[in-house]
């Protein structure tokens, strides 16, 4: 009997709509799984994707028609110290008297993020796949992958243990990836690769969150965190969405375990510190979630493809985080788009072998994704140092309080008061080591 | 305090199975019970009492971090049955 689809991609989140999508508008016949009871219904993320070519290549006039929040053109970057806060902040240049509110209000969108609610866009994003014809399947948890012969030919349904056959099958099943570990693609993930991310979503007025970020039209800023997580390696974000606020930690799971401190509890200390309870005060606190992510670039990064087998998004180890930018959503959807393009071939030309399918890889490697992995591998592995969360956040609050402390006794040049808030805080050793380290990952 | 309102503000539905096993004869051998500590969902206790975790996989919010931090072979490990388990509404 002949497959009734051409593919199979599990997990319609923005790596599995998008490869389903772009698989639809090159003739396949498509069926996309998703486990939840909607697309959108497992995802906690409520943070910000980064513009990215590939969302309008899927759908035409994509950044008027998705159902965003904010349009991000404020970036703050926070150190945490006992008696201050030091931030950098980054403000894109903005355009909201022009009248484009419906595209972002700002006039570069290539400096813009959106923030959004996953709920909300896996929904939209999938309805527009549907639309193109994928066969959208709710409720439904891929368990398994049928294999023969070295070919993966299809997938086994949980409970009714029902099998699918299709001659591609697409595993966007996120972080944990179990498609991709059943197949031998990669042996399964360390507490060192991921890092796990704890949200608490926030309901404040719209009129009150523009008031208190500094924020008009329909803009938006996220901000960052450092010296927060008390020796555990990771960070506290807020994101603003129209009307809510999403407030959480994102933390190295190896750390935390090795800590021992639970991350509600981080959590709770993070919102109840000074800064952070201003900006929420009045807020209701309305859900809570939890998710991993992937984090240790390419070190994670698992074999791509097999015959009959791709797998991109989350599943492939595509996120990173450098300390400025945090990336994913991009990176899905991209991925995601490119496994449609070698997909769609592979189908066209009846060749699903293994061999066909690493052009999957190497057009990864030859865009953004892969390159960008690969050019922040060392800052990747940088962030993976105590000292960045813990020591570097104390020494660069002593030093603006030094800088701006007036206390009647005779001020220093800033070498020297340098050299006073690392005493004690970071060795010789430490810093050159940590500036040779830091300068080869980011230079 | 939040911790308390956090848990009590997800929303399930809750399948009659655990979708996740412990195999309390691993776990019995474990030295640094992480899972209790790390689990963003409380949903491991060490019970005096009974001198071993309990699990309770009712509040599961299905991120995977027990399946990491614990050791290998104590978790049989799964998502819950399509449809079932935490639903992120933003509500």
């Amino acid at each position: 009997m002949t497959p009734a689809f051409d593919a199979i991609v599990i997990g319609a989140g923005p790596a599995g709509t998008s490869a389903a999508l772009g698989l639809a508008q090159r003739g396949a016949k498509v069926l996309l799984l998703e486990r939840g009871e909607y697309p959108g219904a497992k995802n906690m993320f409520g943070g910000m994707m980064a513009y990215c070519p590939a969302a309008e290549q899927l759908v035409p006039g994509f950044w008027e028609r998705a159902p965003w929040e904010r349009a991000v053109t404020k970036r703050v970057l926070s150190v945490l110290g006992e008696g201050s806060s030091t931030s950098l902040v980054f403000q894109a240049a903005s355009g909201s008297d022009a009248a484009s509110v419906g595209a972002g209000s700002t006039s570069d969108r290539t400096l813009t993020g959106f923030t959004l609610f996953r709920p909300l866009f896996d929904r939209w994003f999938a309805e527009q796949a549907v639309a193109q014809g994928v066969t959208l399947l709710t409720d439904c948890r891929a368990e398994g992958l049928m294999v023969r012969d070295g070919s993966v030919t299809g997938i086994r349904l949980a409970g009714s243990g029902d099998v699918i056959e299709a001659p591609l099958v697409v595993a966007c099943d996120g972080t944990l990836s179990l498609m991709a570990k059943e197949a031998g693609l990669h042996p399964g993930f360390k507490p060192d690769q991921v890092a796990l991310g704890v949200r608490a979503l926030y309901s404040l007025s719209e009129e009150e969150i523009d008031r208190r970020f500094g924020l008009v039209g329909r803009e938006g800023t996220t901000r960052e965190f450092l010296g927060c997580s008390e020796g555990v390696r990771g960070g506290g974000f807020i994101y603003t969405q129209t009307d809510t606020l999403s407030v959480g930690m994102v933390v190295h799971l190896d750390s935390l375990k090795e800590r021992a401190i639970p991350p509600y509890e981080l959590l709770e200390r993070f919102v109840a510190g000074a800064e952070v309870a201003s900006l929420l005060r009045g807020a209701r606190l309305v859900e809570y979630s939890a998710h991993l992510l992937p984090e240790a670039g390419l070190r994670m990064v698992p074999r791509r493809s097999m015959a009959g087998l791709l797998v991109a998004g989350d599943a492939a180890g595509l996120c990173y985080t450098n300390g400025l930018i945090q990336e994913g959503m991009n990176l899905a959807m991209t991925s995601g788009l490119i496994a449609a393009q070698v997909g769609a071939e592979a189908l066209a030309a009846g060749d699903l072998s293994a061999r066909r399918l690493a052009r999957y890889g190497k057009e990864l490697e030859r865009s953004f994704v892969l390159r960008d992995l690969k050019t922040f591998g060392q800052a990747i592995g940088f962030m993976h140092h105590d000292r960045l969360f813990t020591a570097y956040p104390q020494v660069v609050s002593a030093l603006m309080e030094d800088i701006y402390r007036s206390d009647g006794t005779p001020r220093r040049k800033i070498a020297r008061v340098g050299l006073r808030a690392l005493r004690g805080r970071i060795s010789a050793r430490h810093l050159i080591a940590d500036a040779y380290e830091g300068g080869r990952g980011y230079l | 305090m939040i911790v308390d309102e956090l848990f009590d503000l997800v929303s399930y539905r809750i399948h009659p199975e655990a979708h996740i096993r412990m195999n309390q004869e691993v776990c019995q051998g474990c030295t640094h019970r992480a899972c209790t500590f790390s689990c963003p969902a409380r949903c491991y206790t060490y019970s005096e009492e009974r001198g071993r975790v309990e699990f309770a996989y009712e509040a599961c919010l299905e991120c995977g971090t027990c399946l990491l931090v614990c050791d290998p072979g104590a978790l049989d490990w799964n998502y819950p049955e399509g449809g079932y388990g935490v639903r992120f509404r933003l509500t």
